[in-house]
Parts: structure tokens; C-alpha cells; sequence
């Protein structure tokens, strides 16, 4: 049995709303080893990308524990869980959330140096990543100077910068056309292939088909995972 | 990636929002630094007005304004007895006579004294007419600087007089000329008899006001002016302290010798003109400072909160990849720190072209000693300015990473999606 990437256990996440609270996540158990990839699917509002983000470290479940790495994340401060997402996780999103005045290189390299990598090395790895997701010649373009589908190849190659072990990406094709779309999935299907847990939430069924292990969910539970 | 060097990629490559910023803060920096100067440029100026002559303390008849309170008498007697003095060098008599011109004549003086009452064109006295004449004893240095031909002769066969630039070009006077003047003292003014002086040379008197004509000459004509009433007595005494006494010692020396009399130093009346007379500009540009700070201040405050509002996914989506609260908070701190020190950095020259402009502009009102100045510039002032311009840089910063560093990661990338 390969290790736990990841493991939630009876998560649930409640939002206090002014109208009564509102559950987005209902005692949810799950767990994601090294190198798995995994489709969440489901209809809007049953709580994929909250699971997401829990999973990612930027939300806290209201209750149940969530262990990354063998380690409990709700204890973790602050600045350990951003620690935690720069070295460990990847987020890849539907509005690719590229810095504008940025270029594609150096929006990739933005991670790496937060993490305290050398100038050689970022350079080294930055060019990888650029070649990589095939945009080595785009690489002092700036966002807004690039189609929607290289938006999103940039995107996943920031995610990837400091070789995560967890890559998140929420509905990765949803503002793509299906060619560009199919392009990304062809992307991720590399990524799992080189090694990367990767976890995708869709509502396109044939991204969701590339993934080894689907859960299906609704009203904030999981009511189908493939996996078990 | 430095948060400084992603605040700078920032600043840089959004050349409109920040274009904008800096030369907000541009305008408000130069009225800020220029209400700094004018705060502080009045006493200042005042004070090397004051020490111009070299005398660093004054004896006054009352604690009157000098020549709005009565004259001292028997000046002459006073000043030996305070030269006399171990802690004092020099004592300047100085009497200051109000007069009008009676008659003027070219250098070779064959066309006789004419009339010159009416320069401006129109009969009796006017203000082009009136002249200020200034009397000092010329065994010591005297008030003015001779700028052309040579200063007043106590031992002249004729009486001679210094006149001001103003003054000789009124009257095409230069060295040589005659100028009659008729004192206008006390009640017998219009009965007193001009008096024909031979123009020694022309000077710069430090008091001058733009408008004003001076002549200058020995304390004995300003008393002739008067028709020889009120002989010996002096406006003010001026005092050179020795420089092993300072002018603290040969104030103390003076007011042991005459306690009735009002004994000060320069230092003293800077402070009493600063405390009083010259405590309205302060408080104006204390007003206006504080006010042009507050803009400053509300610009980039608006400017760095609307930034950070149009990016939140993206400042979002930054935590979300792992940079720490503290990161991008500092990244909002260093944007408006580069603002506001650019737009800050630009407004010093800028507030200097102004401030001389303006200057020139209040030194024009009437009675302002050409000398004097409302804008003088002092390193205190630059200081300031640069810590008023850090706090506000701080404060408007306030506000916008305030908004960072409470921004919900999940929950924004959310709304963004939605929206």
C-alpha cells in the first residue's frame, strides 16, 4: 500500500450565512496516495471545490481532522500551511489567476523564489516547466498577451514549480474550448504519469473519464468513489 | 521573488495607475514641502536679516517695536558708555527720519536744484516722493553696502548721503548729484526747510522694502532733516558683543549699566517676532501642511485599495500557491512606499521652483524688506517632509493590507469564480 498524500476524516465545512448556516462539506473521509489521480465530479454546489480547497490547505474543515503527509494540518499556523501549499501542493484554477504584470516566466518563477530557490536553479527549472507545458517561446509574454488555453498550460507549470506531490485543479477546462480543453487534460495525464497525485473537480465527463478513480458527490457528501 | 521587487514589476509596469499616483503625490509633496519651508522661513530669514550687519544685540528706548516706540536720548553719551563696555566691540546709532523729496540735480549741478515734487506726476507729497532716511554714526560700519562711488564723509564740506538703487534711478541721480530733502517731523513738518545733500555714491540697505526709497547719512543730518530738534537722540542702538563675551554677557552688561532701558539680543527678538508677529504664517502653513498631507495620503489610500480590490483572485491565488500572509502584505507596503518616495523625491524640486515663485510674490506686498524671505530652505525641513511623507506612505498603506492580510483564500477564489 503506497503512502497517504493526503487523508480527510469526517470533514465537514460550514459557512455561516446570514439566512442560517449553510454546509457545504458533511463529514466527507478521504484519502489520495502519491501518484493517484483522481476526478471529483457532481453538480454545482455540492461541494467539490470546497473539498478542494480543503484538501489544498487554504481552508479549515468546521470540523473532522485532515492529516497531509501525516501531519495535522488544523493545528498548523498560518505560515506552516503556507509552507505547507508552496513545497507540497499545486493549485491549478478555472480563471488561471496569472499575475498581469508578470510575464509567463516570471509567474512561474514567483513560487520558486518564495521558496528560496537560487537564481541558477529557478532559471534552470523555470525554462523546464516553460518547455514542458510547450511554451518555452511565450515565456516573456505577459497574460494578457496569451490565448486562454496557454493561460492555463502557465498556470499548471506555476503549480508545478516547486515539484509538488498534490496537484489541485479545479474545473481546469472550464473557460477553454474543447480543443484547447483536451490539450490541458493531455497535460495532466503527463503529469500524473511522471509521478504527481493529481485531483481534478470537472463537470466536462470526458476529463473526468481520464482520472483512474472518480467520486461523485452531492449535498456536500460523497456518494460514489470508484476508488473503494 | 523580493516582495520589494514584485512591488516594483508592479509600479513599473502599470505605467497609467502609477503615473497617476506619483504625480498626485507629486503636487501634494511639492505644497506639503513648500508649507515646511514657509513654516520655518520667516524666522529664519528674519534672523540673518538680523545678523546681517554683524550686531547681535539691540537697545531700545521701551519694549516697544523698534521706531514705533519714543527715542532714547543723549544717544551719543549712551553709546560711548555701552562701548565702553568689556563684553561689547561696537554700538551703531541708527535714527530713522521720515522725508520727502524737495529738489534734485544732475552731477555737474548746472541746471540748479528742480523741483521734483511730483515724480509720479501729481503735486504735494506722494508715495514715489517719500523717502526713508536712515542715520547711523560712521565711525562704525554703517547699515548699508555701497554698491556704487563711496560711502557717506562725516568731515564733508557739504553733507553727503548714500541713496538706494530705487531712489537713483528716479531721480537719475548718481555719485555727484544733489538731492534735497524736507524732514517730515512731528507737527512742524510742512514749515521744516529741505536739506541739499551731495550723493555720495548709491547702497543696498538690508530693509529695504521693493517699493521703498532710502537715503542714507550721519545721525547729524537725520537730526538736521528734523530741524535740528531732538538732537542726539537715536532710534535704536545696535551692539557687536566681543566675541569671548557672546551677546547673552553684553546684554546683561547693558542692563546693569541702564535697567531702565529695553535690552535685547537677536536671538531674543526672533523669538519674540516668531512667538507674535509671525505666528499667523505658521499656523497657515501648519493648516495647510496637514491638510495637503491628508490628500496625500487619501490619493494613494484610494489608489492602493482600488488596485488591491481589482486584484484579489490574483492576490488570493499568491497565498494559495504558498506565499505567506506577511509577503504580500509587504508587497502593498512597498508599492506605496515606492509612490509616494517617487512622487516625494519629485516634488522637492518641484516645491522649489514654487516656493521661489511664491516667494516672490509676498515679498512684493508693500512695507516686506527686500531681504526678508517666507520660503527659506533647511535641511530640518527636507527631514520632516521625508518622515511626514514615510508616515503617510505607511498610513495609506493602512487600510489596503489591512484588506490582504484578512482576505479569506478559499472564499475569495470562490467569489472571483462566481463573478
Amino acid at each position: 500500500m503506497s503512502a497517504a498524500v493526503v487523508e480527510a476524516r469526517e470533514v465537514s465545512r460550514v459557512f455561516p450565512m446570514r439566512a442560517g448556516p449553510v454546509t457545504a462539506l458533511d463529514g466527507v473521509s478521504l484519502r489520495i496516495d502519491a501518484g493517484e489521480y483522481l476526478g471529483i465530479v457532481g453538480p454545482s454546489g455540492c461541494g467539490k471545490s470546497t473539498l478542494l480547497h480543503v484538501l489544498g490547505c487554504v481552508d479549515v474543515p468546521t470540523r473532522g481532522t485532515l492529516r497531509f503527509q501525516d501531519r495535522d494540518v488544523a493545528g498548523l499556523p498560518d505560515g506552516e500551511r503556507s509552507r505547507l501549499r508552496l513545497r507540497e501542493i499545486g493549485f491549478v484554477f478555472q480563471r488561471f489567476f496569472l499575475l498581469p504584470m508578470l510575464t509567463a516566466w516570471e509567474n512561474v518563477e514567483l513560487p520558486q523564489a518564495e521558496a528560496g530557490a537560487s537564481r541558477a536553479a529557478r532559471r534552470q527549472r523555470t525554462a523546464e516547466l516553460l518547455d514542458y507545458v510547450g511554451l518555452a517561446h511565450r515565456a516573456t509574454h505577459r497574460p494578457a498577451e496569451l490565448s486562454g488555453g496557454e493561460m492555463q498550460r502557465v498556470a499548471i507549470a506555476r503549480a508545478l514549480a516547486n515539484q509538488p506531490r498534490l496537484l489541485l485543479a479545479d474545473e481546469p477546462t472550464g473557460e477553454l474550448d474543447q480543443a484547447t480543453g483536451d490539450q490541458i487534460a493531455t497535460l495532466l495525464d503527463r503529469l500524473h504519469a511522471d509521478g504527481t497525485a493529481v485531483v481534478v473537480v470537472t463537470h466536462d465527463a470526458a476529463i473526468a473519464a481520464r482520472a483512474a478513480r472518480l467520486l461523485r458527490m452531492r449535498d456536500g457528501r460523497i456518494v460514489e468513489d470508484s476508488g473503494r | 521573488m523580493r516582495a520589494f521587487r514584485l512591488a516594483w514589476i508592479s509600479v513599473v509596469r502599470q505605467p497609467a495607475r502609477s503615473g497617476l499616483g506619483i504625480l498626485g503625490v507629486a503636487a501634494v509633496g511639492a505644497l506639503l514641502f513648500d508649507m515646511l519651508l514657509l513654516s520655518h522661513g520667516l524666522v529664519l530669514s528674519f534672523r540673518d536679516l538680523l545678523n546681517e550687519g554683524g550686531f547681535d544685540a539691540r537697545v531700545l528706548a521701551t519694549d516697544m517695536v523698534p521706531f514705533d516706540g519714543p527715542r532714547l536720548a543723549h544717544a551719543s553719551r549712551l553709546a560711548a558708555q555701552i562701548a565702553a563696555l568689556p563684553e561689547v566691540a561696537a554700538v551703531q546709532q541708527v535714527r530713522v527720519v521720515d522725508a520727502e523729496l524737495a529738489g534734485a540735480s544732475d552731477p555737474s549741478g548746472h541746471e540748479g536744484l528742480t523741483h521734483t515734487a511730483g515724480m509720479s506726476g501729481r503735486d504735494g507729497a506722494t508715495h514715489d516722493d517719500r523717502v526713508q532716511f536712515v542715520g547711523n554714526d560712521m565711525r562704525v560700519r554703517p547699515l548699508w553696502t555701497v554698491v556704487e562711488g563711496r560711502d557717506v564723509e562725516s568731515a564733508a564740506a557739504e553733507p553727503t548721503v548714500v541713496v538706494n538703487r530705487r531712489l537713483a534711478r528716479a531721480l537719475g541721480a548718481s555719485p555727484g548729484s544733489r538731492v534735497a530733502l524736507r524732514g517730515r517731523c512731528g507737527d512742524a513738518a510742512d514749515a521744516l526747510p529741505p536739506v541739499t545733500f551731495v550723493v555720495s555714491g548709491i547702497a543696498d540697505f538690508p530693509f529695504d522694502a521693493a517699493t521703498d526709497n532710502s537715503a542714507g547719512g550721519t545721525i547729524e543730518s537725520a537730526a538736521r532733516l528734523c530741524g535740528g530738534e531732538d538732537v542726539d537722540r537715536a532710534d535704536m542702538l545696535l551692539v557687536r558683543s566681543r566675541d569671548e563675551a557672546g551677546p547673552g554677557a553684553a546684554v546683561a552688561a547693558i542692563r546693569r549699566l541702564r535697567p531702565d532701558l529695553h535690552v535685547v539680543t537677536n536671538e531674543q527678538m526672533v523669538a519674540q517676532f516668531s512667538r507674535v508677529e509671525f505666528s499667523y504664517f505658521r499656523e497657515i502653513s501648519s493648516v495647510l501642511a496637514t491638510v495637503t498631507l491628508f490628500f496625500g495620503f487619501l490619493l494613494i489610500a484610494v489608489l492602493l485599495t482600488v488596485s488591491v480590490n481589482q486584484h484579489l483572485g490574483e492576490i488570493a491565488t499568491l497565498r494559495a500557491v504558498g506565499l505567506s500572509r506577511g509577503r504580500v502584505v509587504s508587497g502593498i507596503l512597498w508599492e506605496s512606499v515606492l509612490l509616494v518616495g517617487t512622487g516625494g523625491i519629485l516634488a522637492v524640486p518641484v516645491g522649489l521652483v514654487l516656493s521661489v515663485w511664491l516667494d516672490r510674490i509676498l515679498r512684493g506686498m508693500p512695507g516686506i524688506p527686500s531681504g526678508l524671505h517666507f520660503f527659506v530652505f533647511e535641511p530640518r525641513a527636507l527631514g520632516l517632509y521625508a518622515v511626514l511623507l514615510a508616515v503617510a506612505s505607511i498610513g495609506a498603506a493602512a487600510y489596503p493590507m489591512r484588506i490582504v492580510a484578512a482576505l479569506p483564500i478559499a472564499g475569495t477564489l470562490r467569489r472571483e469564480v462566481v463573478s
